[in-house]
Formats: C-alpha cells, structure tokens, sequence
C-alpha cells in the first residue's frame, strides 16, 4: 500500500515539471509582452528594450526556465513587476474564493444530482428515466454567461432574496458570504449535475443487478433503506472520483461566472495576467493551480484505492 | 470550458452487438431534427435568406414581420439568416473538434490499452499535463499567437478533448484484450496491426462514437463560451454561442434575440445527446438489463 | 471593437485620467455627514507606485482621488482652484511656475507634507534611471524646486499658460504621494498607497474591495462627508447594472455601449444619470505606408463612406456624438472650419473607382463585443462603397506592440480627454514620434504642431490647430468617429458627484441624502 502511495506521488513531479514547461513555451509563444503593458503610448524601442533588461525578459527562453524552476524550488514563486505582489500573496488572496465555489458548486450539483440518479436508477429504462437521461444533458447547452444573468434578474433584482455580485470574506460575515456565493454557485451547479447524474445512475444500474440486493430484498427490507444504504454507498465510487476531477479542474476554469458576479477568484487572475503578458503570475499561477488538479486526483485515486482493492493490485 | 472532458471512465463495456431494443420515436425525432439542422446550415446560400451580414441599422431590434421571420438583431440583421448560418458555424466546430479528439485519443488509448508499459504510462501522463493546463490559458495563447479562425478554433477544441476520448477509448480495450476473441486471434498468431485493427477497433469504436455524439454537444456549448470570452470566430460571421452573447445584452429589450439561439442550441444538443445515448444503450449491457 | 477599444484597451493603457472635483463648492448645510457608499468600477486596479504601474487608468484614478490630493483641481466651470497649493503664479513668459503650499498638511503616515515632498515626487517621476512611463507627461518641465518649506516652483521648458489646470488631474503625475512611505514599503508600496487625501487605504483584496476610511485629520475640516468608501471592480456590464439596480452599488462606472442601461436609468427616478462631455475622440490610424493606405484616394473614400449618425444609433441609441475633428467639443479648440470630409457614399464610391484597384484590407479590432459590433458596422459601411475590410480580432495587450511595431494596416486608438491638446496631438502626428501610427511626414503639420506647443496666446494657438485638423481631414491619415462623453450612473440619494473631467468618477467628496 505504501508503495502504491509513493509510486503515485512520485507521478507526479514529472507531470508538474511538464505543465510548466508547458506553461512557458506557450507564455513565450504571446505576442507582446509586459514592457508594452506598462509602457503603453511610451513603449518606444529604446524604451522596450530598456524594461525587458531590468525585467530579465531578455534572456534566452531556457535560461529564464531554469533560473524560475530554482526560485520555485526554493519557494520563492516570484514577484509581479506590475502589481509588485507575489504569487502567493495573490493566489493565497484568491484561492479561498476558488475554492468555496467549487465545494459549494459540486455540493449543489450533488444535491441535484443524487436524487435524480436515484430515481432514474430505480425506473431504469422508463420513460421518466429515458426523458431525464437525455434532457439533463441538454442543460448543458444553457451557457453559463446566459444564466448567470438570468438568476441575477430573478434573484437580486427581482425578487431581491440574494446580492448581485460581490463578494464577502467569510470571516467577516459568514451568512453574508453564503449568500454572496449562492448565485455564482447554483450557476456552475446547473453545467455539473448532469453528469453527476449520468454518472452515478450508471454506476447505480449495475448495483441493483447485484445478488445481495436481490438477497436484501428478498429478506423484506425496506426499498428506501435498501437503495440508500446498500445500493447508494458501492455505487458512488465513480461519482466520487468524477467529483473530484470536477473540483480540480474547475479551479482557475470558471472565470465567466467569476467575472459575472465579481468574485476576485483564480480564473479572473489568470484571465487578467494573460492579458497584460504578467508572466510571474501566469507561471506561478498556473503552476500552483496544476498541483491543486494533480493533488486533489491522487486523494481522489488514493480515496478510490482504499475503498476498492482491486485497483492497488494493477487493474488502473 | 467546464465540461471538456467529461470522458468520465465509467467503463463502457463493449460486447459485440446486441439486439437492439426498440429505438423509439424521441430517437427518430432527434434524428428528423438534426437532419433538418444540418439541411439548412448545408443548402443556406440556395436558401431564399436575406445576407446575414446586410444591417440596416434604423431597423433594430425589429420584431417578428413577413420580412424577417424572426426579426431583426441590435444591428438589424436578419436573426432567422443568421441562425442559419451561424448553424455552419456551430456544427463545423462541433463536429470536427471532436473527430480531432477521436482520431488522436482513440488512437492513443486504443494502442496504450493494449500495449501496456512504458507507452501507457507516457500517453496517461501527457494526457494529465493536457489536463492539468487550465484550458482557457492554451486557447488564449494559441488564439493570440496564430490568431483567431475557425480552423485555430476548432483545433483547440479538439486538442483539448483528445484526454476525454483517451480514456474511454483505453478503458474499453483494457476490458477487451482480457476478453476471449482477443486472446484467440493472439493465440492464432495475429501480429498486433491485425488484432489492433480487426478485433479491437471495430468493438472499440461503437462507445467511441457514442462518446462521439456527447462530444458533439459539449463542444458546441464551449465554443459558446470561448465566443463570449472573445475568443471565437472573427466577426462578420457568427455561431450560436455569438449570438446569444449578443442577444444577452439586450435581454430585457429583446429576449428573444438570446432565447432563439439558445433554443435552437438547446434542441440540437438534445437531439445528439439523444442519439448518442440510445446508441450507448446498444452496447452497454447495464442499461439494457434492468 | 475600434471604439470599444478605447473603453478598454487604451484607455486602461494611456487614460490619463483627470481629477475629479473633492471640493466642489456646494450650498453649505446641505450635506449630511456618515454612511458609506460602494462604487463599481470597470476593471482591477493594479496599484498606485508610478514606477510600477505608469499611468493611472480611470478606475485607479478614482480611488486616486480619495486617497491623494493634487495641488489644484478644476471646478465645474473648468477653472483651477486651490487644493494643497493656495496660491500661484507664473512668470512673464509662462515659463515658470510658482506655487504657495497650505500649511500643517499631513500624509496618512504623519509625515508632513511640505515643497520637498513634491519635488521628491516629481524627481522620482522625471529620473531617467527610473525608466517611468510617466516621465513622458512631464518631460515639458525641465526641474522642480524647493527653496523653502512651502514654496514650489516648476521651470517648464516652453510657455504654458494652462499649467494649473494642467496639473488638476488626479494621475500618476500629479497626486502627491509619501515619499517616506515608498521608500520605507518598497515593493509593497504598490498596493499601499500613502497620500494626503481624504480617505485613507483601509482594506484591499486583489481583483475585489478596496475599503476607503475617512480620514480623520484631514486639512480640510467636517470633510469628507462619508464614513467609508468601498470600491469594486464589476467587469461584466449586464451585472454591474443589475447591481445597481439590486442595491449592491450605488454608483457605477458606464459607457454609451451600454445605452439600453443608461436610458432605462435615465428615465427611473430612482436612478441619476452623470454625464461629462469630454475633450478628444474614439480615432483610427490608418498605416499610411502599405497599400491601399498609401493613397489618400482610399483613405478619403473609406472616411467619406462613414455615415456616423447612423453608427451613433445603431450601436448606442443615438447617445454618441459624432466627432468631425480629434477635439471635441469638451476642448476649448473650437474650430469654425475643422476640414472635416463629408459623409458621401457617392464621391466614395468615384475615388475607389479612381483608384483603379481592389481595395482589400485589416483592420485590428479588440477581442470584446463593443469592438465586434464597431468593426462590424465599419465592415458594412465599407463594403457599400466597395472596400472589402476583414476584421482581425486581437486581445488587448496584442494591439498596442503591433501598433508601435507598425504591423497594421488599420489601427483602432484613442485620444483621452485632457486639459490641453499638445501632449497627444504632439505625439500622434509630428513626424517620428512613436505614436505617429499612421507613418505619415508633412513640414507644414510638423511647423503647426512646433509653433502651437510654444505659443502662449490661446487664440493663436486654436489657429494652428484647426489648420492641424484640416491638414489630418484632408489627409484622412487618421479618422474620428465619437467624441468622449463619459458616463457614471449612481442611485439618486447620491448628491454631490462632480463632473467627470477625463472620465474619472471622483467620490471624494459625495455625501448621501
């Protein structure tokens, strides 16, 4: 079991090293850079030229890599020419935000999700299972940017329940934050329940074929507690590893909704530092938001292993 | 960007054909629908449509008139035309980002299913940085590089959906090399390209193609999003996804101009999804049995 | 995106936003003090160090304008009224300036504010060691000094007379900063600014608030009005309204972009609508020295075909004004005849015809809606004379190295509302400077642009540069669509918001009814 752990994390230095090598080629491939940002109108040659000096841009691709890859090493992510804040600072201003949208969002996405999985499990192959199988999917296709705007109008203008946009920290007022959270949150729910579901009414499917369910049922215990504890429980080891993707994988990807409901998350971040060439924090950024993906998989492949053996033994 | 690889390995189990269970009139609706879309964005220029970029711009907004079916958008185009065309649009990049994703992933998992060792742990470990890339990041980068198009556009798209197809494709044929036929033909002496090709891709290719069609769906969604973030096709022309980011800014004006694409998105993504999901049943015994 | 490009783009790039008024003289009694207001702005602030971040675009201008004084500020009438300084005045030849500073005026850090304060700001700007983008501001002045405590002088290079009202503006050059804070903070001091104004920094998350206090000493006693001031970027500009609406904001950055919003607020009680007619324009530079461009046949067909009326409407309800010269008629360069070409799609039409050849060109546009729907109705104005323009989408920080680098053909820019024309007009047409984007060389604009920069009488100088007007309409180097009006919608219990002088909203001095 060990081993397995050890093997797993040692995985992932490789693929860290790659996404930000990844990370600077691509970075370098942009046309302009932060000289033309913060020279603007005055960005002559001379003066271009004079900027990316004291910036370092002009040394060679691999040699700015490598003396970035000893900093990181060190722990020293850099320092932003333009805002004159470190990446930590930033990200540790950021990432709490991030990372309450996600929970909140894949919470809410459970919670519409389970049930729903439940109920096509159990019809499987009806024609409420058939009609939600296939629509659930489709509520993909209402982009975020267009409901967000609709939830605003209901909500916060209409019916004035919840705010509009911002943002507010939670030790400050932890009902306000909530609040200030629902609508951002129930919008990327809307994008993720359907695969929860989809997910999970699979997996459930093949549960409900098991003998000792039949066995459970023959024994006279009741539907509800059969489908909730017996059923529900070995069926969600796919959800879980897909909740955890999801999770990973959205740090960073929601800047729309960020942007909509101004919430000062990781996605406007890396949005804002692409736009304006800052690659420290693009680099560091990205970096830091690879290893949340890869650590939050390994829990996720670490979780899946513990609650199913076979995998430890070579079935990947 | 949110759904790009919603490959999800729930390991779609192939056995080789079974009956087919009655397809169902949703199934041949969603088909009538997708020919009828596919119909339309195909013949539009023998279509009798007003241009789709022609404004007049002192008619906005116009409502539903003989003229303009569905009236006109905030620069008084016509919306009905721009519908049509934006269908081209919508479907050329939702149809081959995907078949880049299933070319190359299927490819890749098919061949790192089935060889094992260094490869696979190679190709799983690069379709991991892919998917550790923050999405959005890449396609800024190669939409401010090589500039914007629908062909730049639709690469990225599907570059970013080759991990999803990846791992369907390897989750299927790890299950299918275990499995009887496979062994036989090795048994027999097949070199790898015969069992590769003839035993493994023709089962591998109906949950592939399956995948496929949710592809189709995702990537039209996406490249909504992609749109309203600036990165989307140059203007005059315009997708789906453009004109509902249009439309979004005159919701309380004109809604219409955002629920006609959103509609007409809405119904096309259902009817993929509908047939991807009954060609799904056909080949995954789990929802078949019940 | 052209004119989106400006909101944008540019703006945030080289807006060199202007002061608002923190002392508006208004009846006294009438203003309550307390409560606190949110304002939601257009973008993220990267920060106050002029090392760092240049210039001020306008969202950092009006949190600028809460935490830092300038020595004047302009008042409604457009006139330069005392501030940290109480008094001036300047030599026979308006070379020299000299400004009396109030007394017992203290930073936030409780240093005192005094003559070598702002000589250490001005140095630190003008230290070619420095490599700050805002030395080009004030490259006109050649040294500032302090020969006692209160005492400044400026010695400019060339006369200006409008040097106090030059000067108002709440930017990068002019806001008085603490010097022992930026020495003592460093590369911190960025995001903590230590100024004299009436607000002090209180809190300040990246990309979210950042809560402005009262400033309990300051000189200017029973100001501000407000408790507290809380200032948000709202990038989105559906949700920035709705917040508004909502209550989440009580005022809120705007442009005509958004005329639907604006109108609808215009005609709701509960909502007051500020507007500020600006100096300068929504401009494009064509590249005069790649064809098609490099025949003026073209480019006077491509100008004459724009029918900018029609354009106000189609994408702003009619709210942008037509520009027919790069002034504007916020500026006090009025122009009996400015040169402008007539819209006239039949005379168009003859020149391209004239010119014999296709005209086929791109156009860079800004990846945003706002320069989508521009550069589309430009598409289709063009096309009607038969000129067939393809629209490159480019992100924001691609439009200005490609600009200075030459690589367009046709360019989307901005000319921002300032108290005086030379600085841009200087830069964007004499012949050589980096800004001079349309590559285009004429003795006669460069002697206008020479003569107008160091002549002192006012009228003389509207003569030149109405003759620089026509001589660029003529040219069609360079064209106008809009001129700059700027807009702040905020709820009606807001009182005291003063005009927008460069498109800053300035809170300072805003109390609530």
């Amino acid at each position: 079991m060990l081993g397995f752990f050890a093997r797993r994390l040692l995985y992932l230095v490789p693929v860290l090293l790659a996404v930000s090598l990844l990370t600077f080629l691509i970075a370098s491939l942009l046309p302009g850079d932060l000289a033309y940002t913060i020279l603007g109108d005055q960005a002559t040659p001379e003066k271009v030229a004079a900027l990316r000096h004291d910036m370092g841009l002009d040394q060679p691709i691999w040699w700015r890599y490598l003396s970035w890859l000893g900093h990181v090493l060190q722990g020293d992510f850099g320092r932003s020419f333009r805002t004159g804040q470190t990446v930590l600072q930033a990200v540790a201003e950021r990432l709490p935000v991030s990372l309450e949208l996600m929970l909140l969002a894949q919470l809410g996405a459970l919670a519409i999700g389970i049930p729903l999985a439940i109920a096509c499990a159990v019809r499987s192959g009806s024609a409420f299972d058939r009609f939600m199988t296939g629509s659930a999917f489709s509520m993909l296709s209402v982009p975020a940017f267009l409901s967000a705007i609709l939830l605003i109008y209901l909500f916060a203008v209409e019916l004035r329940w919840l705010p509009a946009t911002g943002y507010v920290p939670f030790h400050e007022d932890p009902i306000g934050n909530l609040r200030s959270f629902l609508l951002p949150a129930l919008t990327l729910a809307l994008g993720e329940w359907p695969v929860l579901m989809r997910v999970l009414r699979s997996d459930m499917i093949a549960t409900l074929q098991e003998d000792y369910i039949a066995m459970a049922r023959a024994k006279g215990l009741k539907p509800s507690r059969i489908l909730l504890v017996h059923a529900l429980k070995p069926s969600s080891l796919t959800l879980v590893t897909v909740t955890g993707i999801n999770i990973g994988r959205l740090i960073g990807g929601t800047v729309i909704v960020e942007s909509i409901f101004a919430l000062p998350g990781i996605g406007r971040l890396l949005l804002s530092a692409i736009f304006t060439r800052d690659l420290i924090i693009l680099q560091g950024v990205v970096l830091i938001v690879a290893l949340g993906y890869v650590l939050i998989n390994f829990i996720v492949d670490m979780l899946y292993a513990v609650l199913d053996p076979r995998i430890r033994h070579g079935h990947a | 960007m949110a759904t790009l690889d919603l490959g999800i390995d729930q390991d779609v189990v192939a056995s080789p054909v079974r009956r087919a269970r009655r397809l169902g009139p949703l199934f041949w609706i969603a088909i009538g629908w997708m020919t009828f879309v596919f119909a339309l964005a195909a013949f539009a220029d023998l279509l009798p449509l007003p241009s789709p970029f022609d404004m007049d711009m002192l008619e906005r907004r116009a409502p539903i008139s003989a003229e303009h079916w569905l009236g006109t958008d905030g620069l008084g185009r016509d919306v009905l035309s721009r519908l049509i065309y934006g269908a081209r649009i919508s479907l050329i990049v939702g149809l081959c980002a995907p078949v880049i994703g299933l070319t190359i992933g299927g490819a890749l998992g098919i061949l790192a299913g089935y060889f094992r060792g260094r490869f696979e742990t190679l190709v799983v470990g690069s379709m991991d940085v892919l998917l550790a890339f923050p999405p959005l990041i890449l396609a800024l980068a190669v939409t401010a590089y090589l500039g914007q198009s629908l062909v730049n556009l639709t690469a990225i798209l599907g570059v970013l959906g080759i991990p999803a197809f990846m791992r369907v494709a390897r989750a299927t044929t790890l299950t299918l090399a275990q499995r009887e036929f496979v062994i036989a033909a090795q048994a027999l002496g097949a070199n790898h390209m015969r069992i590769l090709l003839r035993e493994l891709l023709p089962n591998v290719f109906l949950p592939l193609f399956a995948f496929f069609l949710l592809g189709v769906a995702v990537t039209i969604v996406v490249e909504g999003a992609l749109s309203f973030l600036g990165l989307g096709v140059p203007p005059p022309i315009s997708s789906w996804g453009i004109m509902i980011g249009e439309g979004r800014e005159s919701l309380e004006i004109a809604p219409r101009l955002a629920f006609i694409p959103a509609v007409t998105m809405f119904l096309t993504v259902l009817s993929f999804n509908l047939v991807g999901d009954t060609l799904r049943a056909l080949t995954d015994p789990r929802q078949g049995a019940l | 995106m052209k004119a989106a490009t400006r909101s944008r783009a540019l703006a945030r790039i080289f807006c060199v936003a202007v002061f608002g008024i923190a002392l508006i003289a208004s009846p006294a009694g009438a203003q309550k003090q307390g409560g606190s207001i949110t304002v939601g702005l257009e973008a993220d602030i990267p920060g106050f160090d002029p090392l760092k971040v240049g210039v001020f675009d306008t969202a950092a201008s009006t949190a600028a304008a809460a935490i830092f004084d300038t020595l004047t500020y302009l008042d409604d009438k457009g006139v330069a009224q005392p501030k940290l300084a109480l008094s001036w005045s300047s030599s026979e030849d308006f070379k020299t300036w000299t400004f009396k500073l109030r007394p017992g005026v203290k930073f936030h850090d409780g240093t005192p504010f005094n003559a070598a304060a702002a000589k250490a700001n001005f140095d630190r700007q003008k230290d070619p060691a420095n490599k700050c983008r805002c030395a080009f501001y004030i490259s006109g002045i050649k040294d500032a000094q302090a020969p006692d405590e209160l005492t400044l002088v400026y010695n400019l290079n060339d006369p200006s007379v409008n040097f106090p009202a030059i000067i108002t503006i709440p930017s990068s050059n002019w806001v008085m900063q603490s010097p022992t804070a930026w020495k003592t903070k460093g590369d911190e001091y960025n995001r903590n600014p230590v100024g004299t104004g009436p607000y002090v920094l209180k809190s300040w998350a990246a990309g979210d608030r950042m809560v402005l206090e009262r400033n309990p000493d300051y000189w200017n006693k029973g100001r501000p009005y407000l408790d507290r001031l809380v200032l948000k970027p709202l990038p989105d500009a559906q949700s920035r309204f709705a917040s508004l609406q909502s209550g989440e904001a009580d005022v809120i950055w705007d442009d005509e972009y958004d005329a639907d919003n604006i109108q609808k607020a215009q005609k709701d009680p509960k909502f007051k609508v500020h507007t500020y007619v600006g100096s300068g324009a929504q401009v494009y530079a064509f590249n005069t020295k790649v064809a098609p461009f490099d025949d003026v046949r073209v480019r006077q067909a491509l100008v004459m075909a724009l029918d900018r009326k029609k354009m106000s409407q189609a994408i702003t309800n009619g709210l942008a004004r037509p520009a027919s010269n790069p002034f504007g008629d916020g500026s006090w360069v009025k122009c009996k005849d400015d040169g402008a070409l007539p819209f006239d799609i039949e005379k168009a039409k003859a020149l391209i015809k004239d010119y014999g050849k296709p005209v086929d060109f791109k156009m860079i546009v800004t990846a945003t809606p706002r320069g989508r729907t521009v550069g589309q109705v430009l598409q289709q104005f063009w096309k009607q004379v038969g000129a067939n323009m393809e629209i490159e989408q480019v992100d924001q920080a691609t439009v200005v190295p490609r600009a200075f680098m030459r690589q367009f053909q046709l360019t989307p820019w901005r000319i921002v509302d300032l108290a005086d024309p030379d600085a841009q007009m200087y830069a964007n047409f004499r012949t050589g400077s980096p800004v001079a984007l349309a590559n285009y060389s004429n003795p006669e604009l460069d002697m206008l642009l020479e003569r107008a920069r160091v002549t002192a009488d006012q009228a003389k100088r509207i003569e030149d540069y109405c003759a620089v007007s026509r001589l660029v309409n003529k040219e069609a180097i360079w064209f106008w669509t809009f001129q700059n009006t700027y807009y702040a919608l905020s709820s009606a219990k807001v009182k005291g918001l003063p005009k927008m002088y460069s498109g800053v909203i300035d809170v300072s001095g805003v109390w609530l009814e």
